[in-house]
């Protein structure tokens, strides 16, 4: 039997999974990278507060450390698992691919989250309970272990990207070439600097309300000095990123960011370096509401277009550069025994390949053929495509609202199917199907035209479901 | 759906060790996942009780249980990601399948508990000192708890629905017309959820004798106060065993036909024995329940229990997938991978051992001493060694990554 395990597909028309997806994502970054850079702050205020007996930073270790108890170890906590969920409904093949590539990664990243809300819960409660030594000790385990934790997931979100070692791990496959490379260490760096960003800028929330002026202006200029110097450091590494890049994500970049992008974030740089500079010289002006502004601004403003970014440039693929954004595993990967599903398409057409196509629709015919046509888009686009006017790059915009059905199935045979469209997957087609798919596409902005392309003779092909002369 | 199919949505790039240690470690943390979830339910309905009375042990037991719930509410958080993984590890047909179909309710999965954690935390928020201060909005304590319940049946709808494979292209196109939408729950077995959701009674009611024994390790003096939780333990060991097994003979008995024959199988009759042997026990121990540590045994015992009931709930999955349906989670490909394998369990026996003993013993020491609490050279030791241990562990990491990076 010529079988893919394509599952069924999520298809949510207003906004789209990807988005879902990447608003929980973005969500969960703030709450995860503010909690590692403040775990790491922690250590060192407790260290300072042990050898200089200054009991005011335990108690800003306890007020800051109850603030992310909710902000990071409940809703990051959360959010985290929340990232499964929501690819798994919008791309259970590309969260199965990191899962089972790297499940003892995630797993072992996994003990060192127990380890974590243990010790979360120890600095905020046990707070001039424990001896300071003791105390600090509890500080240090939880700043290593929560540092560990960006160390066991990034390698994962580079395999997103690709295999840390392409050609390598393509051919022998493993865990080790699957997670690094230079762009994990790369990703790794830049994650690192930004994370004492938020943390400077979560901090000063928290700070904020500090009764101690002195201590107040104190911590606000220390906080300044690392978020800015982490800021600066972060955007300079961001050569040494892209240059890991694959080939393919340059091009997308290039071609395909729009032209906001880079000022947009430089004025972000700009305004963040403003805060900071403000905290430094003008600690006073530091209120909640205005570090709640700059954090929201960081979660507006830089993460989400970072993010989007990310997901971008790794089209056509959403996984290791060979699992196809729609699902489709687009090439061999003989170190892990996969093979390529094209040739597969190529032979039987998703109709007859995909586990969950309705029987009533393995023959295209005249009248399921808008069906058939929606289900391939919902199937082999809508991952990407937007069906309807809303949402992540509606399908309808990339077709003139002229289109008609032969010239729809001329490019998706002659390009889409060949696998010549630049950052597109190959998505082959079977003729019917490509017929099916252009009917159904063309409907999208001129439904009478489609229908009346039905209603005609051109569709011929259409009237005769047997494939055996294809096959 | 058959079985050819099911195995063609396998992940084809196969699992790193054999599927069994995937399958044990699948229970393991499930159970213990599920056993927070009952403390959580548990000590938030008791939060609830006490805050509603006027009776000094109940506004007590409310001001105790409301920071049990707070804590019980995290630790279900964080130990469930584990049974999370696992399930996807070896039964991602079903796992991805089952979600997909009802994305919406997934997707809503994350939002309620967030509500309902926030929800929690305010009643917290607004309850320090419950044994002497006014309740104060007590029904965003009652928000809380339907909340909980609302995720814990999208997580049940979800299980059930892995277990109908034969229905699933019925869900996805009804009368062949695909339905992406997602926003449907197709299966649920109310038996089975009120069993899993029922056990939170004896759970909690065993939870107390701990929670005594504690105080009791503090030199607590209102031997009132320690007779009524002893006594609260005991009936509602016994009544919540009670209704659970009602619920549990419910569940069996609806069983469908072809795997009918498990009702009255080992496993039914096990999980039954285990949970009335775990409600009994504090009565078993008698005396010694005020003598030494014995007083935290029942919850050990406890906890065997729910590894039993675990395993029953995987046995149902066992026979229904393997049984009828033909899917053996245990023929999975093994692409082994030595080191993955080796630093999991390196890290989860030795670095989490002994960082997890050290902050344990560090908690609860702290907590049955009176004034600042300095640990014994011995409980040092071990936290210095954890500290070795990450630093060795990150060493490890740069070692080997940059020389697969670079070399």
């Amino acid at each position: 039997m010529d079988l893919i395990g394509l599952f069924p597909t999520w298809y949510e028309p207003a906004i789209g999974s990807g988005w879902v997806i990447g608003l929980i994502a973005t969500i969960h970054v703030l709450f995860s990278h503010t909690a590692v850079g403040a775990a790491i702050l922690f250590a060192v205020l407790a260290y300072i507060g042990m050898r200089d007996d200054r009991p005011e930073l335990i108690d800003f270790i306890k007020k800051y450390g109850l603030f992310l108890l909710v902000f990071s170890y409940i809703l990051g906590s959360i959010t985290g698992p929340g990232i499964w969920y929501s690819t798994t409904v919008g791309s259970p093949r590309g969260i199965s691919a990191l899962i089972h590539n790297f499940v003892w990664k995630w797993a072992t990243e996994w003990v060192f989250f127990v380890i974590e809300v243990i010790g979360v819960y120890m600095l905020v409660y046990l707070a001039g309970k424990l001896e300071r030594r003791t105390y600090m000790k509890v500080a240090v385990i939880f700043g290593l272990t929560s540092y560990t934790t960006m160390l066991a997931i990034v390698g994962i979100l580079s395999f997103m990207m690709m295999p840390g070692r392409p050609e390598q791990w393509f051919a022998e496959g493993g865990y080790l070439y699957g997670f690094y490379g230079p762009n994990t260490f790369a990703q790794l760096m830049i994650r690192t600097a930004f994370m004492f960003t938020m943390t400077a800028v979560v901090g000063g929330i928290v700070a904020a309300g500090l009764k101690d002026e002195v201590f107040k202006r104190w911590l606000l200029r220390r906080l300044a000095i690392v978020g800015g110097l982490s800021a600066i450091v972060g955007i300079s590494l961001y050569p040494w990123y892209l240059g890991t890049l694959p080939s393919i994500a340059h091009l997308v970049m290039e071609n395909r960011l729009p032209d906001y992008f880079t000022p947009s974030i430089l004025i972000v740089l700009g305004a963040m370096l403003a805060y900071f500079a403000m905290t430094f010289f003008r600690p006073k002006l530091v209120t909640a509401t205005v570090a709640g502004f700059a954090t929201l601004a960081i979660l507006v403003l830089g993460l989400w277009p970072g993010e989007t970014v990310r997901e971008s440039v790794r089209k056509p693929y959403i996984a290791g550069q060979y699992l196809y954004s729609n699902q489709v595993i687009g090439h061999d990967v003989p170190g892990m025994g996969v093979k390529s599903e094209i040739p597969t398409l190529e032979k039987v057409g998703f109709t007859h390949a995909h586990v969950f196509w309705p029987e009533s629709q393995k023959e295209i015919t005249r009248e399921n053929t808008m069906d058939v046509g929606r289900n391939l888009a919902i199937t082999a686009c809508s991952n990407c495509h937007s069906l309807s006017a809303t949402g992540i790059r509606p399908l309808k915009n990339y077709f003139p609202q002229q289109a008609d059905v032969e010239g729809i199935k001329k490019y998706l045979l002659g390009a889409l199917a060949t696998g010549n469209t630049m950052y597109m997957p190959q998505i082959p087609l079977k003729d019917d199907e490509a017929e099916a798919l252009a009917v159904y596409i063309a409907s999208l902005n001129d439904p009478e035209a489609a229908a009346a392309h039905l209603d005609g003779d051109t569709t011929a092909l259409l009237d005769n479901p047997s494939r055996e002369e294809d096959q | 759906m058959d079985t050819a199919m099911l195995y063609a949505l396998r992940d084809p790039l196969g699992i790193p060790a054999h599927p069994l240690i995937f399958l044990i470690l699948g229970v393991a943390t499930w159970a213990l996942h599920i056993a927070a979830v009952h403390v959580l339910l548990g000590s938030s309905a008791l939060a609830i009780r006490g805050a509603f009375s006027g009776n000094d042990h109940w506004r007590r037991l409310a001001d105790a249980m409301v920071n049990t719930a707070k804590v019980a509410v995290s630790v279900a958080i964080v130990i469930g990601v584990a049974p999370l993984l696992f399930v996807q590890v070896i039964y991602d047909p079903f796992w991805y399948t089952s979600n997909v179909l009802s994305a919406w309710w997934v997707i809503g999965f994350i939002f309620i508990l967030i509500v309902a954690t926030l929800t929690l935390f305010i009643f917290y928020a607004l309850n320090h000192g419950l044994r002497t201060n006014k309740t104060r909005c007590p029904g965003s304590m009652i928000v809380a708890v339907l909340l909980f319940l609302v995720v814990g049946f999208i997580m049940h709808a979800l299980s059930v629905q892995m277990l109908e494979p034969d229905q699933w292209q019925e869900w996805y196109a009804p009368n062949g017309v695909i339905d992406a939408s997602g926003r449907s729950i197709h299966a649920f077995n109310l038996w089975r959820f009120g069993f899993f959701i029922a056990l939170s009674i004896p759970v909690i009611g065993i939870w107390l004798f701990g929670y005594r024994r504690y105080l009791q390790g503090r030199n607590e003096e209102d031997s009132g106060y320690l007779e009524f939780l002893k006594r609260t333990g005991t009936r509602l060991g016994a009544i919540g065993t009670l209704i659970a097994l009602v619920l549990l003979v419910g569940w069996m008995r609806g069983l469908p036909e072809d795997i009918a024959g498990f009702a009255t199988g080992i496993w039914p009759i096990a999980a039954a024995a285990a949970l009335i042997v775990a409600a009994a026990f504090p009565l078993l121990l008698g005396r010694r329940l005020d003598q030494g540590l014995w007083g935290y045994a029942p919850i050990l015992v406890a906890t065997v229990a729910m590894i039993v009931v675990a395993t029953m709930r995987e046995a149902v999955r066992w026979v229904t997938l393997f049984g009828v349906h033909g899917y053996n989670p245990l023929d999975y490909k093994i692409a082994m991978d030595w080191y993955s394998t080796g630093l999991f369990f390196l890290t989860f026996g030795v670095l989490g051992g002994a960082v997890v003993t050290y902050l344990l013993t560090v908690a609860w020491q702290a907590g049955q001493t009176e004034g600042t609490y300095t640990p014994s050279r011995a409980v040092n030791r071990i936290g210095t060694a954890g500290i070795v241990l990450l630093l060795l562990w990150i060493a490890q990491y740069f070692g080997f990554g940059l020389w697969t990076a670079y070399a």
